[in-house]
């Protein structure tokens, strides 16, 4: 009887070791997929990257040569050289100092503004985001956190706004902007922002009523009994705790607004005036007139991925940077609930 | 302790307005300046284009229009043989796009959710195409020049077999068409992956842990809780790709409008008429989107 006991405990641990054992080797094998995926994915979002940058380091001669692809023969920076030109990315260090000395503030404004389309690009960004987070914030704490007749309604409204393709609006605002002499400055992207519209407005309302939406009411409570008005409230007690909301409208308007191609092209006619993503887009012809050359796109791939990579390296950087907060604040926000 | 408390006179109000209408007035003037910048940036242009798409734009300099009634309607339907066929394309697309991307993009949040050492890494690079947005970067990566040189570099990367180009080169044109197409889709799912995975992390683990209580595998475990808990997130993220389309630099429809009303020969009404046309069409689209959705999302609780 006992060993009868005995043996059937030695099976059944058996049994149990095996069963532990499969089920490790399931999530060996589980992880291994996982990865192998994960690893996939990558390779679709970073193989253009490393493509445009080891491309914008080759030669003509490596371009030409069939044994090179991914590695260049040597470091040749001689591609970037030639595109910031063409870009009019940023002017040289002696320009900028001469400006300084003759002009001062006003001079070297002036420079930037009409030769570094960096400067213009980072302008337009910079501010448009600016003020899609002043106004959108203001405007979703509305949604929020205070009831009004019509609150419901005109939410959906502002939500439809979304929905609205630019084509279809952009020719009556095109002949407002010229009627008032917007054109080719950057009013068009900037004052439409701090009302709470530009590029993609309704998002960011979105991202700030979700937010205040899902903060206590208790705090607005406390702060009243403390005699705090409306702004007080909204200055002090719920814009600090939005800093997740705060951090992800700017960085996507920043990105937005750097990356826009559409209303720059119509808005800003004067090649003076063009923004880095309209630059590109007449490279070839800016880059003939810098060498007096008359290069094209054949054999010349790697001064294009220079371009290229010149144009998105600033939000690159950014993101290198800021990158934590992208992914957490989203997920902070409460954007989907 | 003594406590003394001090008799204040209760000061006089001249007038006692109700909280109720206090926080109603200051709730319109927070969404003030959005009132303001719909009213100027949004209606007046909409409604604008619609009386200006029945109209011909007759001088340039002041803006004269003379109207003609629904001749730029009849125009584009009946007498341009470029916009409808664009318009199809259009269409088409997003009926092909949409799906691949939200499949694409749940499939990419719910691998990239996993509890594994080295996650950020790879969240890090998922969000790649939301910082290299800009559309004519991505034309010259994914551009149709490439095409000409054997491929987008993605194509060259994946290293098809060489085998399908023995088959002929036409059918080696489309599988590099094909494959090309499918990498120019995966670089337009920044958004929506932040998105889902902002809506897995958003899912109860309680929901998970009862279900592998009662013993239902990952399979079931997808089809029965996760499924349905972000249903209203890929309704979200189908209307989302289809407004991120409208601005796309592939989108035929915006460079003709943008050429017909701003290059050569400045038709404004009739690239008025074009756009109000687009936009209802991509309106019924969404309308049909959100008629799909309401029928198949699942919204927990009360909303």
């Amino acid at each position: 009887m006992a060993q009868i006991a005995e043996e059937l405990r030695v099976k059944a641990r058996r049994e149990g070791l095996k069963l532990a054992w499969k089920g490790r080797l399931q999530s060996w094998v589980g992880k291994a997929f996982i990865y192998l995926v994960l690893f996939d994915i990558s390779f679709v979002f970073l193989s253009p990257v490393i493509y445009m940058v080891t491309t914008s380091l080759k030669t003509v001669a490596d371009v030409l040569d069939p044994t090179i692809y991914w590695v260049p023969s040597g470091f040749n920076l001689d591609n970037f050289t030639l595109s910031w030109k063409a870009l009019k990315y940023f002017p040289t260090w002696s320009a900028i100092q001469q400006a300084w000395t003759s002009g001062g503030i006003v001079a070297l404004y002036t420079l930037l503004k009409t030769e570094s389309a960096f400067f213009r690009s980072t302008i337009i960004a910079v501010l448009a985001a600016i003020g899609q987070v002043i106004s959108c914030s203001l405007v979703g704490y509305g949604f929020a956190r205070t009831k009004f007749p019509g609150r419901e309604a005109l939410f959906l409204l502002a939500m439809f706004t979304f929905l609205v393709p630019p084509q279809t609006i952009i020719i009556p605002l095109f002949i407002v902007y010229k009627q008032l002499h917007w054109i080719d400055t950057y009013r068009p992207f900037i004052v439409p922002a701090f009302f709470a519209n530009g590029l993609r407005g309704a998002i960011f309302i979105f991202i700030f009523r979700q937010f205040f939406r899902g903060l206590p009411w208790e705090l607005e409570d406390a702060a009243r009994i403390d005699g705090a008005g409306w702004l007080t409230m909204y200055w002090r007690v719920m814009l600090p705790l939005a800093k997740p909301a705060i951090v992800v409208s700017f960085l996507f308007s920043l990105v937005w607004h750097w990356n826009d191609y559409f209303e720059p092209a119509i808005y800003l006619m004067n090649q003076e005036n063009f923004t880095l993503p309209l630059r590109l887009s007449i490279f070839w012809t800016a880059l003939n007139e810098v060498t007096g050359g008359q290069a094209s796109r054949f054999f010349n791939e790697p001064l294009i991925m220079a371009a290229s990579f010149l144009v998105i390296v600033p939000p690159l950087i950014l993101y290198v940077f800021t990158q934590r907060l992208f992914v957490e604040s989203v997920e902070r926000t409460g954007l989907v609930e | 302790m003594s406590s003394q408390v001090e008799a204040r006179p209760i000061r006089p109000r001249r007038l006692r307005i109700p909280l109720h209408t206090q926080q109603a007035i200051m709730g319109y003037l927070f969404i003030s300046p959005w009132i303001v910048g719909f009213l100027v940036f949004l209606a007046y242009p909409l409604v604008q284009s619609f009386w200006l798409s029945f109209n011909n734009l007759e001088n340039l300099v002041n803006f004269q229009i003379k109207y003609i009634g629904l001749a730029n309607y009849i125009e584009a339907f009946l007498i341009d043989v470029r916009f409808l066929p664009m318009l199809y394309t259009v269409v088409r697309n997003s009926f092909i796009d949409v799906p691949l991307i939200i499949v694409f993009s749940l499939f990419t949040a719910i691998v990239v959710n996993q509890k594994l050492p080295g996650q950020g890494i790879f969240r890090s690079i998922f969000f790649l195409p939301v910082v290299i947005s800009s559309g004519l970067v991505v034309r010259e990566l994914f551009g149709q020049y490439q095409a000409e040189t054997g491929g987008s570099p993605i194509v060259r990367g994946i290293d098809v077999p060489t085998v399908i180009l023995l088959v002929g080169p036409e059918f080696a044109r489309t599988v590099f068409d094909l494959i090309n197409r499918l990498a120019l889709v995966l670089w337009r799912t920044g958004v929506q992956i932040l998105l889902f995975l902002a809506g897995l992390q958003g899912i109860s683990s309680t929901l998970y842990e009862a279900a592998r209580v009662d013993g239902a595998s990952e399979w079931e475990k997808f089809w029965k809780i996760t499924l349905p808990m972000i249903s209203p997130i890929i309704l979200l993220v189908a209307i989302y790709t289809i407004v991120d389309s409208f601005t796309d630099i592939f989108n035929p429809i915006l460079d003709y409008i943008k050429n017909l009303a701003f290059a050569g020969q400045f038709r404004m009404g009739y690239a008025a008429a074009l756009g109000w046309i687009y936009f209802v069409v991509v309106f019924l689209m969404m309308g049909l989107v959100f008629w799909i959705g309401q029928r198949h999302t699942f919204y927990a609780g009360e909303r």
